[in-house]
């Protein structure tokens, strides 16, 4: 045989048409690095969820070594004393030996409920950011309905684990679960015993609870993160509006390797927050919870937050009871079906709604700023009270005990809340978004602010103006707005370093390519 | 149906408080005959209290009762309608556990007593309980200071768990009870103290006699709560032990916070 | 951008093979090629600058950061005691010290990508073109008539025998729904547990005793006055989740209490308390949490879960909060033997209400 010479620098080039000739790759890869981003800080907030969701996924891979969902009872013999002898579920000692009898595995816990509330949070405020700046409107409308559906499915996912380790919080949350489906009319009773295969508890809630927690749900949520992201990617990622952007195209930064490289160290500082606040913070010490017995309950029993404005509505729902003809419908199913119900149904209807409302079906790729568009922040901010209103409600037995505050006031200060700040907050924020509004178009009407006061000879006092452009005989300036950033202050109008043209101070200037001139005024980002 | 239920199989412990608890009640009835006829010896005959001669601690209570309690309590502690109940039969227990978190002498009526900085020192709070039990008998705590040492931490979860941990959280931290009432926090209460209001059942709390709780079951729940305390959280801070409110409120504040400064530097601001 | 301009570069195009070109120049033509202008690009520090000696300096530092803490978590990791121990002790800080060595190396990898990203690569803007918006009339047209096609070949409008016959193969998405609801179906009326307590089969006179929670039977004096004890039916397992809808709370009120009780009794608890002793189920009305927090001197009880509150002295009326319905009363009696007994199950069933709970 022929000895050949392998010539390394030459290798990846080889690999890289060996590789072609198979599948030809090139021309796609291309267009992938290529790919334009546009950058903001608020279009990060939906990778912090994406990036918790990989951690989750790793770190929950590494409990299900170790956790076993029976419910078998045992005498728990691990190494945390207060329980030794005491009689628990298998689950639970499963989950105190993860604890303490796993080296790392109670930081592991930690993270993994950490990632968790992150997940949804992250959830939360993303959603809150493509409500506000309008980003699910047509053509996206699907990714807001997959995106809503994955906030109900987190939830899911996350009120799963949080059953798991049957410790007594794990189990009166089950509790207020069965009951919530026995609340259903005519079938209640028949969904709730056909789940836990009988009276609740039984003996086979948590395996059922376990293969939907780290399988069934895992799997959809994976399905549909996929597709979320394969619909930015095939839609292009909205951006703000501002100088050289328009509906039809993106500025920003190519994929690789300005934008994968942002995204990357961004994964690690959500990791690293995760990390710290698992080993620094305590979560869900089930050990001093207890094992779960439908006799023991602790005050202050509470879900974990993205389930506390359910529980709020609950503890808030007065006590009507519907009964006719031997049958009836509890209180419980109002706060607790009906109202997750619309507040599935309405969010994923919005955008047809807003569509008709304001009979715009134009398709946009433009984000509006929350100013711009009162009516909806002021839903915004509506929705947001009605929100706050009911999850601090979910904790309002604290709330009342460490401020001093009768309970029963919280309970009607929430019932009275909940009714009255949501228009109050619908009200205030369209105001502000129609002042801010206001404002800008006074600075592009007649200049910025400039602190000069002057004494007319009439003896008035002014303030000089600086207009952005040539005003006309009256003193007005006629630019349009654009709904992007106004200057208001004189710097950023470079009025203390060097003039630049055009009214938004181009950060980002256009270093003039070696051949050819482009034009300066089109191209700034808005960057400031 | 027979006491000895299959679940007794879990083991001696609770075959052995059975029997305790058995031996215990017919102790306690021998006692309390004992102490009722006592009482009537003392009381009948002479047809006024104060007839048996104080010892010295309760002259000394005595003397602090009249300059502290009595406009509230009354002259012989019979109570003062509107202003002090009876405190005739509630035992000095109940004496030292409201002079010595500071309830009694109330500053003012209200619907909970505050615990606040005592007025009188322990030896104080001492003679004036010594003065109310030779008054008028009751419950009295036993002799020594520490209990918790004497107790089973397990066991004391358990009970814990069932009696307690509704009103004073599973963290010890207390929570709210309706319209302004709440149950304490139990970090700065004794091993005394919280064996005196298991016993008293001051204000709101439920009681829990002897006949409830053993005196052993008692020291086992105080051994578990003085546990809860002192062991320090192995998972970091504890954030207050609150459960799921302040884990939601870090996750926002400390979390999100942190990932939005992050994001705010990764990317454009606007 | 104006497509004016990239109209002028089309028209220009780039001969790949120019040795004169650039490797960038290559970069930005296969930009162009995929509708990707880049306009800007330009390094923020000159190269051997000041600068970005110093913004290398910070990525190695963040870089050695990583691997430093890395090493001390996995020393840590390794030989830090983590066994419990009561009390305060070295291994309660374990997590903490794997949680921040873990956190700082991550970090410092974190910042130190960043740093290089964003301050040592050049910055840039591109802009591309999006093509989006409905497909050419043209294309819809002819994928519409290919799908149409495909309907009429398959021909169900001309043969009326298969359309009926596709009905055939409904039963399939039966079958395949039968298995797991058919599986997991269970019917709560037959045994009727939801009726029914660990306290069904007591009759006055074949009662069933209360225990406490260690098994022990309950005497009346094992309730002093003011107090309450959790209670449960002498069966076996009673105390057990095996029969969560049992705990029973069992208190004994002030004798002016038990009287005003006594003297506005529900028809249907008649004849339920004993001297002054009277039975709640713990299991609240309205989701079914203990509800346990007793007050006896206003006489209320509450649930923790969603602040229902019951009044004892009335038949554990609901008074405030979100359940309508009071507390099930356990019918009880002293035996023979001087232990309490249930004589009957709870006459209505205990726990939250469903649609066939009147």
């Amino acid at each position: 045989m022929k000895r050949r010479k392998v010539d390394l620098k030459a290798l990846p080039g080889k690999t890289a048409q060996e590789v072609d000739t198979r599948l030809p790759v090139a021309t796609p890869l291309r267009g992938m690095l290529n790919k334009v981003f546009p950058d903001h800080w608020s279009f990060l907030l939906g990778e912090i969820a994406l990036f918790s969701f990989i951690i989750l996924l790793l770190t929950g891979t590494f409990l299900a070594l170790f956790f076993e969902p029976s419910l078998q009872e045992v005498h728990y013999d691990g190494s945390y004393i207060p329980l030794q002898g005491v009689q628990m579920s298998r689950a639970y000692e499963t989950a105190l030996d993860l604890s303490f009898d796993v080296r790392g595995g109670l930081i592991m816990r930690q993270m993994h409920h950490w990632a968790a509330l992150l997940f949804m949070a992250a959830i939360v405020v993303h959603m809150f950011r493509i409500f506000m700046t309008g980003a699910f409107r047509k053509p996206r409308e699907l990714n807001w309905i997959i995106g809503l559906s994955m906030f109900w499915l987190g939830f899911t996912e996350g009120f799963a684990g949080y059953s798991l380790p049957d410790d007594a919080l794990s189990g009166t949350g089950l509790r207020i679960a069965s009951a919530i489906m026995l609340s259903i009319p005519v079938i209640g009773s028949w969904v709730t015993t056909s789940l836990f295969g009988g009276e609740f508890p039984g003996e086979i809630i948590l395996s059922r609870l376990y293969i939907l927690h780290v399988f069934l749900l895992p799997l959809i949520l994976l399905a549909l993160v996929s597709i979320h992201l394969g619909l930015v990617f095939i839609q292009k990622h909205t951006q703000w509006p501002g100088p050289g952007r328009t509906n039809n195209n993106v500025v920003g930064e190519r994929f690789v390797p300005r934008y994968t490289i942002k995204q990357a160290g961004f994964f690690m500082l959500v990791f690293a927050v995760i990390a710290l606040m698992g080993g620094l913070f305590q979560i869900n010490p089930i050990w001093l919870f207890g094992p779960y017995e439908a006799a023991v309950v602790s005050a202050g029993s509470q879900p974990d937050w993205y389930v506390m404005f359910l529980d709020g509505s609950t503890r808030l729902m007065p006590a009507w009871d519907i009964r006719f003809l031997g049958y009836n419908i509890p209180p419980l199913f109002w706060p607790t079906v009906v109202l997750p119900g619309i507040l599935t149904v309405l969010p994923m209807a919005y955008p047809w709604i807003e569509a008709r409302w304001k009979k715009d079906k134009a398709s946009h790729n433009l984000l509006q700023r929350p100013r711009d568009v009162p009516d909806r922040t002021g839903l915004a901010a509506m929705a947001l009270a009605f929100y706050l209103v009911l999850t601090i409600s979910g904790g309002n037995d604290i709330v009342a005990d460490k401020f001093h505050i009768s309970l029963n006031a919280m309970t009607w200060a929430g019932r009275i809340g909940l009714l009255i700040l949501p228009p109050l907050a619908y009200y205030f924020a369209r105001r502000l978004a129609l002042g801010l509004q206001q404002h800008d178009r006074e600075v592009l009407a007649h200049g910025v602010e400039t602190g000069i006061i002057k004494r007319l000879p009439d003896g008035r006092f002014v303030e000089v103006h600086q207009p952005l452009a040539a005003p006309d005989e009256h003193g007005h300036t006629d630019l349009p707005y654009v709904g992007w950033t106004v200057p208001k202050k004189m710097n950023r109008l470079g009025a203390l370093g060097p003039a630049v043209r055009g009214f938004f101070r181009p950060i980002e200037q256009p270093a003039p390519p070696q051949q050819e001139e482009q034009p300066r005024e089109e191209i700034t980002s808005g960057k400031s | 149906m027979t006491p000895d239920t299959p679940r007794l199989a879990a083991g001696a412990p609770k075959q052995r408080s059975r029997v305790r608890r058995r031996l215990n009640s017919a102790l306690r009835m021998f006692a309390a005959l004992v102490f009722a006829g006592g009482i009537y010896a003392i009381v009948a005959p002479g047809g006024a209290q104060g007839a048996a001669p104080l010892t010295p601690a309760a002259e000394a209570g005595k003397a602090l009762y009249d300059v502290s309690c009595i406009s509230c309590h009354g002259a012989n502690a019979q109570g003062v309608e509107g202003r002090g109940p009876s405190l005739i039969g509630v035992g000095s227990a109940a004496v030292e556990f409201q002079v010595e978190t500071g309830r009694m002498p109330a500053a003012r009526q209200e619907a909970q007593a505050e615990r606040k900085d005592p007025m009188f020192t322990n030896d104080q709070a001492r003679q004036l309980g010594a003065f109310i039990q030779e008054l008028g008998g009751g419950p009295q705590l036993p002799e020594g200071e520490d209990f918790a040492s004497k107790g089973d931490i397990a066991r004391g979860g358990e009970l814990y768990r069932i009696n307690c941990s509704s009103c004073h959280a599973f963290s010890g931290g207390g929570g709210a009870l309706s319209s302004g009432k709440f149950a304490p926090t139990l970090e700065p209460a004794t091993d005394r103290q919280i064996y005196a209001a298991m016993l008293t059942g001051p204000q709101n709390m439920p009681v829990f006699g002897d006949n409830e709780l053993t005196p052993q079951d008692k020291f086992d729940i105080i051994a578990y709560v003085q546990n809860l305390k002192s062991d320090s959280d192995p998972g970091g801070w504890g954030l207050g032990r609150f459960g799921p409110v302040t884990e939601g409120l870090a996750i926002f504040l400390v979390g999100v916070v942190a990932l939005v400064f992050a994001a705010l530097w990764i990317a454009g601001k606007s | 951008m104006s497509d004016t301009n990239t109209q002028v570069r089309d028209a220009a195009g780039v001969d790949l093979d120019n040795p004169n070109l650039t490797r960038f120049d290559i970069v930005r033509e296969g930009a162009r090629r995929d509708g990707v202008e880049i306009v800007h690009y330009e390094a923020q520090y000159p190269p051997g600058s000041k600068g970005e000696r110093r913004m290398t300096r910070i990525v190695a530092f963040f870089f050695l950061l990583t691997g430093i803490m890395s090493t001390l978590f996995v020393i840590a990791f390794i030989w830090w005691p983590w066994e419990y121990e009561l009390g305060p002790h070295a291994s309660k800080y374990y997590t903490p010290v794997l949680g921040l060595t873990l956190g700082l190396a991550l970090v410092g990898v974190g910042l130190g990508i960043l740093t290089w990203g964003k301050k040592l690569l050049p910055h840039e803007i591109a802009i591309q073109e999006r093509h989006d918006g409905p497909s050419a009339p043209e294309e819809q047209k002819l994928t519409g008539n290919t799908l149409q096609f495909v309907g009429e070949e398959m021909g169900l409008g001309r043969r009326p025998v298969l359309k009926w016959s596709l009905l055939g193969l409904a039963p399939l998405g039966l079958a395949a729904a039968a298995v797991p609801i058919g599986a997991l179906i269970k019917d709560p009326h037959h045994p009727d547990i939801l009726f029914k307590t660990g306290f069904a089969g007591a009759t006055p006179t074949n009662p069933i005793r209360l225990m406490h929670d260690d098994g022990t039977l309950v005497r009346p004096e094992h309730v002093s006055t003011g107090g309450q004890i959790t209670v449960f039916p002498n069966i076996p397992g009673g105390a057990s989740n095996h029969h969560a809808d049992s705990p029973t709370l069992l208190i004994h009120l002030r004798e002016d209490d038990a009287a005003k009780l006594n003297g506005q009794l529900y028809t249907i608890n008649q004849g339920s308390t004993w001297s002054s002793f009277v039975a709640y189920s713990k299991i609240c009305t309205h989701a079914g949490c203990p509800a346990s927090l007793y007050e006896q001197q206003t006489n209320r009880l509450l649930c923790p879960c969603h602040q229902s509150q019951f009044l004892i002295t009335d038949n554990a009326r609901p008074i405030f909060g979100p359940a309508t319905r009071s507390l099930p009363m356990l019918p009880i009696s002293v035996d023979k033997e001087g232990y309490l007994v249930a004589t009957g199950d709870y006459k209505v069933p205990v726990g939250p209400a469903f649609w066939e709970k009147d």
